[in-house]
């Protein structure tokens, strides 16, 4: 009881002896933490403790020029994308969270869209990236990625003609961004006068693409474009591997960028090209490597070169806004709206939910590194042939 | 399509790996099932967590991934051992339980599922973790393959062979295929039903743990990699017979040719068709299981 007594006076007497402190804001988010997207989520995760440890060191964030303390809450939404929606809604109305980050992927995006109009609250997105909610032209969420799927399509046919690509094999998995890709793909390289000699989708589960990877080897194109999320990804690689697939131009969409791929392939990554629109070897953007050093001190490994990147634009993104906007949910959408902003990947800015300044690009791994090749204008380095597979 | 293709040795060497893989997973799935009846739906995260085990021993100390095989299986087959003692022993001896033994082993096992995966993630992160060893791709007979894949078929297959024999000629396998058959005879003629359970254990989780080393050479590992190599063991099981060991090896083979040519006949989209297609035809057309003898009501 004494100590007890002793412990409420020393609370009261610093109470009183200390300046009134800021309440702190609440920022929320529901993510992948565990269930089969978490493997993908990880790095999104890990750039959003980044931040909070960083937040955390400043003292807080600029509120409309009042800095404020910040308390996050976290949940984990399974990988399911029928709870995102029911947690955001949680995080609106039970947690009252004055701001919001978004969850991992496309699929989860487009379930909480709904709740976020609903209330009117504004996400600004980031790991995904769908032309079908772009057309519903909602209000309340933003997609900082330039790798919008008829954009790819199309960008990456002008790719292959200027490598003077005429066959393709193309091979998608079954899931809703790929499929999304595939189906602005297909038309562009048809008017690009590119013949498609191998044509599959397989569904997630796959274990061996052996039959597949046999037919491409078969018909032996220019290129092979392996519309994949990263376990695919890497049966696609192996099994190139293995059958000595030489197309000197191997797409392979979605994974190379993440740090264990370098790790499981070596130098068989090199020369392989994957979809993104970010790299610390730009000069352009100033903000790129500090990132990059910041993410690679925590983390002793790289950032993800596609989601980490966005998920932290999306936070530059949110915080800029919230520094001229402050907390008041139609000045923020109206900010975000209307306001340029500064990020690790250059100049954003939005015309409904998608990003106008950053183009389309594709990056290729040389000596280990990945490479924005593609569009000339960005490029860090010159897109080279895939020169074969080691033995 | 050119159909000289369903005869390339490349398809067959990977309709080999995947059986062989799926074969170590099955049989320690049927095992378990068949002595005890005990539904371990949390057999895959047992591959997972043999993954796991490789994987460190490779990253932090570069011990060969087959090597540390070894040292997993023994460590897994302590700790089914273990378990087996501590906790199954007391379901065996509580009547109540005992009558209701299939279901609550399905919930308790599908709950231990979650927690191993999410203690794993909790300790290792979900990141996805990868390595290389042994990925010289070697040229056999027409067929390209990475060595680790190969090596994969050699220790798998030689297993499973190691496996079949011990059933058929060493007196603990007869002993477990006389429990499989019939539990309260085999106590009658004097087996030791109590020691055996804690062989399967023991045995069933070692292949567990082998299967999941390998498989940490040619593909990724994560937290959530094992439920999916769980429901191909139990259709396989259904396939070859529950409680057939000789039925999982062929029942491995069959899903394996499913996959491997049925998609490269018809489409890589119609996989799951095919494999769930044979399973629901297995279940209707042979319930026993393919070298399953019928089932009399007990």
């Amino acid at each position: 009881m004494k100590t007890a007594l002793a412990l409420a006076a020393t609370l009261f007497a610093a109470g009183v002896t200390q300046a009134p402190a800021q309440e702190p804001i609440k920022i929320g988010y529901a993510i992948s933490k565990t269930g089969q997207f978490a493997p993908a989520a990880h790095t999104q995760i890990q750039t959003y403790e980044l931040w909070e440890e960083q937040v955390a060191a400043a003292g807080g964030i600029d509120v409309a020029g009042t800095k404020r303390p910040v308390k996050f809450i976290t949940y984990d939404d399974q990988s399911d994308f029928g709870k995102a929606p029911q947690i955001y809604e949680k995080l609106i109305t039970d947690d009252k969270v004055d701001l919001l980050l978004a969850p991992w992927g496309t699929p989860f995006h487009f379930a909480i869209a709904g709740i976020l109009e609903k209330y009117q609250f504004p996400v600004v997105g980031n790991s995904a990236a769908s032309v079908t909610i772009r057309d519903i032209k909602p209000g309340n969420i933003w997609f900082p990625t330039s790798c919008i799927p008829d954009r790819m399509g199309a960008e990456l046919a002008k790719f292959l003609v200027q490598q003077k690509v005429k066959t393709a094999a193309v091979t998608t998995l079954q899931l809703p961004f790929s499929l999304e890709v595939k189906k602005f793909l297909m038309p562009a390289l048809q008017s690009a006068g590119i013949k498609v000699v191998v044509n599959d989708e397989y569904a997630p589960d796959v274990k061996d693409l052996t039959a597949t990877l046999t037919k491409i080897k078969q018909a032996a194109p220019d290129s092979v474009l392996s519309l994949s999320y990263p376990s695919d990804s890497i049966l696609y690689m192996k099994g190139a591997r293995e059958l000595d697939i030489k197309a000197p131009f191997q797409l392979v969409l979605v994974g190379p960028a993440e740090h264990f791929f370098s790790k499981m392939f070596g130098p068989n990554l090199d020369g392989i090209v994957t979809m993104g629109h970010w790299s610390p070897h730009e000069a352009k953007w100033p903000k790129a490597k500090p990132f990059y050093d910041a993410y690679m001190k925590k983390y002793n490994e790289p950032p993800d070169y596609l989601d980490s990147a966005l998920a932290w634009m999306s936070i530059e993104i949110l915080e800029q806004a919230v520094k001229t906007a402050g907390l008041d949910k139609a000045k923020i959408r109206q900010a975000i709206s209307t306001e340029t902003f500064d990020t690790i990947n250059g100049p954003v800015k939005f015309n409904g939910v998608e990003n106008t300044l950053t183009p389309t690009m594709f990056l290729q791994f040389q000596k280990g590194e990945a490479q924005i090749v593609w569009p000339v204008s960005e490029a860090t380095a010159t897109f080279e042939p895939k020169s074969g597979w080691t033995k | 399509m050119d159909l000289s293709v369903l005869f390339s040795a490349q398809l067959l060497a990977s309709v080999l790996v995947l059986a062989s893989l799926y074969a170590l997973v099955a049989i320690g799935l049927n095992l378990v099932y068949g002595t005890m009846r005990l539904l371990n739906v949390a057999h895959g995260e047992l591959v997972m967590l043999g993954g796991y085990a490789a994987y460190w021993a490779f990253a932090q100390w570069g011990i060969s991934p087959l090597l540390a095989a070894l040292a997993g299986m023994v460590i897994a087959a302590g700790i089914g051992g273990l378990i087996y003692v501590a906790v199954v022993r007391r379901l065996f001896r509580s009547p109540n339980l005992l009558a209701r033994i299939e279901s609550n082993s399905l919930l308790v096992f599908f709950g231990i599922s979650i927690i191993v995966q999410n203690i794993t993630a909790l300790a290792f992160t979900a990141n996805s973790r990868g390595y290389s060893y042994l990925d010289d791709v070697i040229e056999i007979g027409g067929a390209r393959i990475a060595a680790n894949r190969l090596a994969t078929l050699a220790v798998a297959g030689a297993t499973c062979l190691a496996c079949a024999l011990f059933f058929r000629y060493a007196r603990s396998g007869m002993a477990m295929r006389a429990i499989i058959q019939h539990r309260d005879a085999a106590a009658l003629v004097g087996i030791d039903v109590d020691r055996v359970n804690v062989q399967v254990f023991a045995l069933g989780f070692a292949l567990a743990a082998l299967a999941g080393a390998l498989i940490s050479m040619s593909q990724q590992i994560s937290p959530f990699m094992g439920f999916p190599f769980t429901v191909s063991g139990f259709v396989i099981i259904i396939l070859g017979g529950l409680g057939n060991l000789t039925g999982s090896i062929i029942g491995s083979l069959i899903l394996a040719a499913v996959e491997v040519y049925g998609v490269t006949l018809m489409s890589p989209s119609f996989r799951s068709i095919l494999v769930y297609g044979v399973f629901i035809a297995a279940l209707l057309l042979r319930p026993q299981g393919l070298l399953g003898r019928s089932i009399r009501a007990r």
